[in-house]
């Protein structure tokens, strides 16, 4: 497979699928920044996996805009992008999700989860499905809350002080949009991720 | 010195006084059964004992060694020996047992100014423990209670107990949901881990669970105030009588 594209500050980014075949891309942004992506697929038999985190604080915000285009049969989207937002930071997501009438037999999905760590914090999501195909399975979810409170119990009752009990439940959160190595991370990215605790296989 | 005082607590939540002035005292070596019809006050006894955010102590004090209970957070509650066995134990996905359970206990280890348990030393621990409640291997690789039957979740939370060796164990309904062989596994789990110097709170319903765990006082907790005391005698006239009898 591919070495995977890693995004970690603002910009326009397009990708063009002309070929079969498989595109990673992580987007890691820890202060304000903005990125769009585009992802067109031109011929049938491709795959993109879109997974992103987005942890700021202060009063910074962070956008990211997808739009992944399905032009072609037999393709596949997989979008996970998550935020954590503290302080006072905003968040934004964007998820457009297009589907031509002649691209037949697209299974997309898009999640969209977020967790905000501070009563300031905000978050707006908002997904958008154009389909104009009619065999295609495409699905679509967003979530925003805070960290679950029975659980930070629990673990506190056991003598996990609260700091440590958040960063767990935090990193189990993150989990599944961090590359699976971070070889190619830029240090800087790879700072970012340890100084929170969330970059460290346990 | 006793182990637990509770003196004259009151409590509440969003407004509503629940506890009306509990007393309780609790030496070493003791198991204590607490019953009482619903909406007693029983699981909030234990809540308030372990901190929970959600309840106002109002009035009174609970001395832990001599030691001012309440005004701790509920990690260092935990870190001088005070545990709960929840009623109903939270699953927490994508955290391992492993990982939060070496957490917590190199947390205690660093309070009473130990060094943290190496790798090796703390899955020994583990696999010790684990053996006295008759856990499968593969339940330590799975996220805290995550998937776990209910039975398992009960043994779970003994297994905790058993890593955590406190000092006060407060049994909230761990034999609710437990079928006759997880109930007598997990018991005998409890009795394993009854020393001289540690106590027990045990809540429940019924007077099953005593058969196993034989309690030294039985208490009867009433519209939030322990209204009857006796021993483990008291369990078996409640059974038969209900707690209506009390009001006689």
């Amino acid at each position: 497979m591919a070495q995977p594209i890693i995004i970690s500050q603002s910009g326009s980014y397009h990708y063009v699928q002309d070929t079969a075949g498989e595109l990673t891309i992580y987007v890691l942004l820890f202060t304000s920044e903005e990125v769009d992506i585009e992802v067109s697929q031109m011929v049938s038999g491709c795959s993109v996996t879109i997974k992103g985190l987005c942890y700021i604080s202060n009063k910074d915000s962070a956008r990211v805009h997808t739009h992944v285009k399905h032009l072609a049969s037999e393709g596949q989207s997989q979008q996970v992008v998550k935020f954590v937002l503290n302080d006072e930071a905003k968040g934004e997501f964007f998820g457009e999700l297009y589907i031509a009438k002649d691209a037949q037999h697209i299974d997309a999905q898009q999640t969209n989860r977020n967790i905000l760590l501070s009563r300031q914090a905000s978050m707006r999501t908002r997904p958008q499905l154009i389909i104009y195909a009619d065999d295609v399975k495409a699905s679509h979810g967003a979530t925003t809350g805070q960290l679950d409170e029975n659980a930070l119990f629990y673990m506190q009752q056991r003598g996990i002080s609260k700091s440590t009990a958040q960063q767990l439940l935090l990193q189990a959160f993150v989990k599944d949009v961090l590359p699976l190595s971070l070889d190619g991370v830029s240090e800087h990215i790879q700072e970012r991720l340890l100084s929170l605790g969330i970059g460290e296989e346990v | 010195m006793s182990l637990l005082e509770i003196r004259n607590l009151r409590a509440s939540i969003a407004g509503k006084e629940i506890l009306k002035g509990v007393n309780l005292t609790i030496n070493e070596g003791e198991v204590h059964a607490i019953m009482g019809p619903n909406g007693a006050g029983k699981s909030t006894l234990s809540a308030v004992l372990t901190g929970h955010p959600a309840y106002t102590v109002t009035e009174g004090q609970v001395l832990l060694h001599g030691k001012d209970l309440l005004s701790m957070p509920p990690e260092q509650r935990a870190r001088e020996g005070v545990f709960l066995s929840f009623q109903y134990p939270v699953e927490i996905p994508g955290v391992s047992m492993v990982n939060f359970l070496r957490t917590a206990v190199n947390e205690k280890r660093q309070y009473e100014g130990k060094e943290p348990l190496k790798a090796t030393e703390f899955l020994k621990l583990m696999r010790e423990k684990r053996a006295l409640l008759e856990m499968a291997d593969k339940l330590n690789n799975r996220a805290v209670n995550e998937g776990f039957s209910g039975g398992e979740k009960k043994k779970n939370e003994i297994f905790q107990m058993a890593m955590l060796e406190p000092c006060l164990s407060i049994l909230d309904e761990t034999d609710s949901g437990l079928d006759i062989d997880a109930l007598r596994i997990v018991a005998a789990g409890v009795n394993k881990l009854k020393t001289p110097n540690n106590a027990s709170i045990v809540i429940t319903h019924y007077q099953r669970l005593l058969d196993y765990i034989v309690p030294d006082f039985v208490h009867v907790l009433a519209d939030g105030q322990i209204v009857k005391t006796g021993t483990k005698e008291l369990a078996l006239e409640l059974e038969q009588k209900g707690y209506e009898w009390l009001n006689q």
